[in-house]
């Protein structure tokens, strides 16, 4: 499969351009790439634009994920069993 | 036991959960009491924090059970080293990196050799992202509710996982990551964006087929 796009023959491919997209994130620049032809790419190429916007997206929904979730009453039961068994803690405590 | 590779050096710089909490009443106090051996103290700390550590191993591995596991083993972790905590940097963020370090351990004893395995920080090519270099399907945006993007995320090869919570939930850096995954900066950023694309897939074919079972879409 060639990479070029045919209707574009001198213009960077989709392959082209998405292979820059890890480095393009990485730095903040896709919503404005310097590089004079893959701006121009992203320009004409609704396929690339579309798939920006959706990683993006993607990037901007994993906030969501921060969320805290309750963990079960078992796993405090299994570490007071395990802070018993353990004995600089259980020395510590005697102490008091 | 002491746990080789485990940082319980203070980091300079706070993560993203951490980083956007303020200072909590009364853990400061707690901290002091704990070195001490109180075991209410103990109690405090696992009460201000468990829902953190508990959400963060959960991200991290996938499933309930395994994050239950790992957490009591950070909390276990955390009360017979608290004594070296000098408060240098924020206990939150302290108590993170103990944990993400506790967890890359974890998955390294079972096998999950994050960098040097290949094929599981490289899924393999069933696992991979499909490029897309033609379709015109609809847009994500806007479109995605989190239990449809949890459940994406559980559905990520480990590799994928690891670093795009690591990055995009946690808000760690390219150049961190790569520290703890004992990868290259550039193979974060690769990872991460193949974990996107992965995620991009799995939330359409989720919005194409609202009843399918993602982890069974995304083998």
């Amino acid at each position: 499969m060639t990479l070029k796009d045919s209707n574009r023959p001198n213009s960077v491919s989709c392959a082209e351009f998405q292979e820059q997209l890890p480095d393009l994130f990485a730095a903040g620049a896709t919503g404005h790439i310097e590089d004079s032809e893959l701006a121009g790419h992203l320009k004409t190429c609704e396929n690339c634009s579309a798939l920006i916007r959706d990683l993006e997206y993607i990037a901007e929904q994993a906030k969501q994920l921060l969320q805290p979730q309750e963990p079960s009453d078992n796993v405090w039961k299994k570490i007071q069993e395990g802070l018993a068994t353990d004995t600089s803690y259980a020395a510590k405590s005697h102490k008091e | 036991m002491e746990v080789q590779g485990l940082q319980m050096t203070e980091a300079k710089t706070a993560p993203g959960l951490f980083k956007r909490n303020p200072p909590i009443a009364g853990e400061a106090e707690a901290i002091e009491r704990a070195k001490a051996g109180d075991a209410e103290a103990f109690s405090k700390l696992y009460a201000l924090h468990k829902r953190r550590v508990y959400t963060l191993c959960l991200r991290m591995l996938g499933n309930v059970s395994e994050a239950e596991d790992m957490t009591q083993e950070a909390f276990l972790h955390l009360f017979r080293k608290i004594g070296s905590f000098r408060g240098e940097s924020a206990f939150s963020t302290w108590l993170h990196r103990l944990t993400v370090n506790l967890v890359l351990m974890h998955l390294r004893k079972k096998g999950l050799q994050l960098v040097s395995l290949e094929e599981t920080i490289n899924p393999s090519e069933e696992d991979s992202p499909k490029r897309d270099f033609g379709s015109r399907d609809t847009q994500l945006a806007g479109s995605v509710d989190r239990v449809a993007l949890e459940r994406a995320v559980a559905s990520l090869p480990p590799g994928y996982r690891m670093v795009f919570v690591l990055h995009d939930v946690e808000g760690f850096e390219h150049n961190e990551i790569a520290v703890m995954l004992e990868c290259s900066t550039g193979n974060s950023k690769s990872q991460l964006h193949k974990a996107r694309l992965k995620l991009r897939e799995l939330l359409r074919q989720a919005e194409a087929t609202p009843q399918a079972d993602l982890k069974e879409a995304a083998l």
